[in-house]
């Protein structure tokens, strides 16, 4: 019995928030100020094998692409 | 924006053979103004946006686009094509 109360509670909430999210949702785009000919900032990001990967890694040896890929696993 | 453990996880299943980097810190999209704030619900939630950057050995951007653009990589990598003959020429 508790478990059947415990599953309502869920649905509930669900059910009462899923209407509110897009009136709710505002967003803020940041500037991307870099632009060709800058010189690239400076990063340190981890790799899938937990290593630092540095830009600066590469400089003098390898061209760099770099893409930030949102939610590629979605396929969305 | 992933963990690297994630991104384990997906490198193996996809086969990647470039490294899956991970910005846990937000520190370089802040620094490269592709981090994008929502509002919902009196919280704010940071996603990246997405970005293609090519860059080339000097550590100069040859190359920029984000959003919509920058879902398709090919102009991107046509940049990159272009700096390999460049480079194969010196």
């Amino acid at each position: 019995m508790k478990h059947m109360i415990a599953l309502g509670l869920l649905a509930a909430a669900a059910l009462s928030a899923g209407p509110l999210m897009p009136q709710a949702e505002k967003s803020q785009v940041a500037k991307m100020t870099l632009k060709v000919g800058d010189t690239a900032p400076e990063f340190t990001l981890l790799s899938d094998g937990w290593k630092t990967v540095k830009l600066s890694d590469y400089r003098g040896k390898k061209n760099v692409f770099l893409a930030v890929y949102v939610l590629a696993f979605t396929g969305g | 924006m992933d963990s690297p453990a994630a991104n384990f996880a997906f490198a193996k299943q996809i086969g990647v053979t470039f490294p899956l980097l991970s910005d846990m810190n937000h520190k370089m999209l802040k620094t490269y103004g592709i981090l994008k704030g929502y509002d919902v619900q009196n919280e704010t939630y940071e996603w990246a946006r997405r970005a293609n950057l090519v860059i080339d050995k000097q550590g100069i951007i040859q190359f920029v686009e984000a959003d919509e653009s920058a879902v398709d990589p090919n102009t991107a990598l046509t940049m990159c094509t272009t700096l390999h003959k460049k480079d194969a020429a010196k």
